[in-house]
């Protein structure tokens, strides 16, 4: 086994304390670990962190409460807690799914909810072991999925020459569920938070933290659901995974591992919007929801269209 | 297979000592239940520097130095309190095998999370000992599958009456995870446990037989046996 190289670790007791440690340089935070260890471990970024912050020993993140009515779950509250949650499951049942959804049980027991939507991306070029390849995530010039082995890269082309896909199974849920992200400098509505960084996923600046994920409550007669296609149910990564709500007027649908964010998909809203859910409608919806897909040159990805197309009408014929 | 030999960066202060680390530790930690941190805290440096300036036998009192960078942890594992100091790089698997001598938690995918070999119960949750930081480790109630079967926890009875396992090597990972479900759920269904389970990969292929055996544990639980 890889061992790491050397780094200082800080157990931070606040998030002020946390945020100037990350100003003062080459340092990273760290909750779970599950994501930031194993980079640091195979030395796949490009700068390797002088110093891991430890966000674990911050008290009064770890909870889950509903204050008004809105739902608001602390960034340290790890994934399992989020998926056995009896409540969250019965009202926002997208975000139970999807937490339930993440990895293993062992990494969800460790793993945070704002870990899982911070994550670094899982292309192959940019999660080679030691820096392998210095691609366009990296702040090269290059992105070598573009005409490389990219059968689980994006379906929606590029952002800034990047066609990697996020990850995370709990991002799309909460695009779905309209969620708020604090963070310790201000409040981002959950479909601005991701972005293609280099290296990260997030539009958050370098001394940023998240510190709560706020859901307002949903809208009477609206359900929302999570459905994820993965090559092994119990472990992987998604190929495609879609979260929607339904209902109460509104309807939102969020994919995810197709495009470089969240991919929230407009056209299969529109047509949802006041109509009921029934297989005819869920199918077109799933078909506007691909119609803009298009395939990397070579079609390698092609597989994922259809996919994703069952997945939209699966998602939203499980919020009947 | 897996390469097991995890590089650890005291490795080198083996050579010095006329006796294995591991025996010594075992000898000098286990019995008395509370190692002393001093001889823990040889770097590699210091015992560079203690071997060629001291005879083996003057090198102990030389390992009492701290490295500025080590940090003291105390934590309890299988029932004992160990008090260590580690460097932030050693993981908890590399303290609880090459430090302490609790030699179950495994390597086999290398540690990027993904295989479920090192699991140990960390404050009763299940999770990966490679994932893991030690100097993290402060005051946690650790359990690794030495210390379930010393306890004669009917999970390692289930698991030999029903051959839940072939070659043995992910064998303590999967006990690992079915003892902490079974102190959350002490009546698991079969999906409960598949779920359960899931992190934990079997090359062997024997998952047929992982919910048998816990079932059967769970069953003999209640019954007290």
């Amino acid at each position: 086994m890889k061992t790491w190289k050397k780094f200082a670790h800080v157990d931070a007791k606040t998030i002020d304390e946390a945020s100037s440690i990350l100003r003062s340089g080459k340092a990273a935070v760290m909750s779970g670990g599950t994501d930031l260890l194993g980079t640091m471990r195979f030395e796949i970024l490009p700068e390797y962190p002088e110093v891991l912050v430890n966000l674990k020993t911050i008290s009064g993140l770890d909870y889950v409460k509903e204050e008004a009515g809105a739902l608001r779950i602390g960034a340290l509250t790890r994934l399992q807690d989020i998926a056995e949650n009896k409540m969250i499951r019965a009202k926002y049942t997208a975000l139970a799914e999807a937490a339930h959804r993440t990895a293993t049980p062992h990494i969800r027991e460790m793993g945070t909810i704002a870990g899982n939507i911070c994550q670094f991306t899982r292309c192959w070029y940019f999660r080679n072991p030691d820096n392998r390849f210095y691609c366009t995530r990296k702040g090269g010039k290059q992105c070598f999925a573009a005409a490389g082995e990219n059968r689980y890269h994006s379906i929606f082309g590029a952002v800034k020459m990047c066609f990697a896909v996020n990850p995370s199974d709990t991002a799309p849920a909460l695009v779905a569920l309209n969620a708020q992200i604090k963070t310790n400098k201000r409040l981002i509505e959950a479909e601005q938070f991701w972005d293609m960084k280099v290296p990260g996923s997030t539009v958050l600046a370098a001394d940023e933290i998240v510190t709560e994920i706020q859901i307002p409550a949903l809208a009477a007669g609206a359900k929302s659901a999570f459905i994820k296609f993965a090559i092994r149910k119990s472990i992987d990564f998604p190929i495609v995974n879609c979260a929607a709500l339904i209902g109460g007027g509104d309807a939102r649908v969020c994919m995810n591992a197709v495009y470089n964010k969240p991919y929230r998909s407009t056209p299969a809203e529109e047509a949802m919007k006041g109509k009921p859910i029934n297989e005819a409608n869920a199918d077109a919806a799933g078909a506007a929801a691909v119609a803009a897909a298009k395939a990397l040159p070579g079609d390698r990805n092609k597989w994922k269209i259809p996919i994703a197309k069952a997945m939209v009408k699966r998602a939203i014929l499980a919020c009947a | 297979m897996p390469d097991d030999k995890e590089k650890n960066p005291d490795q080198e202060t083996k050579e010095g000592l006329s006796i294995s680390r591991r025996t010594f530790l075992k000898d000098a930690g286990l019995v008395v239940g509370a190692p002393a941190i001093g001889t823990i805290a040889l770097t590699t440096e210091a015992a560079a520097q203690a071997r060629k300036t001291a005879p083996v036998a003057q090198q102990a009192p030389a390992a009492a130095k701290l490295s500025p960078t080590q940090t003291t942890i105390e934590l309890t594992v299988n029932g004992g309190k160990y008090r260590y100091a580690v460097e932030p790089h050693w993981s908890l698997r590399q303290l609880l095998r090459d430090q302490i001598g609790y030699t179950s938690p495994k390597d086999w995918c290398g540690g990027q999370g993904a295989c479920g070999s090192c699991t140990v119960i960390m404050n009763g949750r299940p999770i990966l000992s490679c994932m893991t930081l030690a100097c993290e480790c402060d005051g946690a109630k650790i359990e690794t599958a030495e210390g379930i079967a010393k306890a004669r926890h009917p999970i390692i009875q289930a698991y030999i009456d029903n051959n839940a396992f072939q070659c043995g090597y992910c064998t303590p990972g999967f006990v690992c995870t079915a003892k902490a479900l079974l102190d959350k759920n002490d009546h698991p269904t079969e999906a409960d446990i598949r779920d359960a389970l899931g992190g934990n990969l079997c090359r062997c292929g024997t998952y047929q037989r992982h919910p048998l055996a816990v079932l059967e544990a769970a069953k003999n639980l209640k019954q007290g046996a």
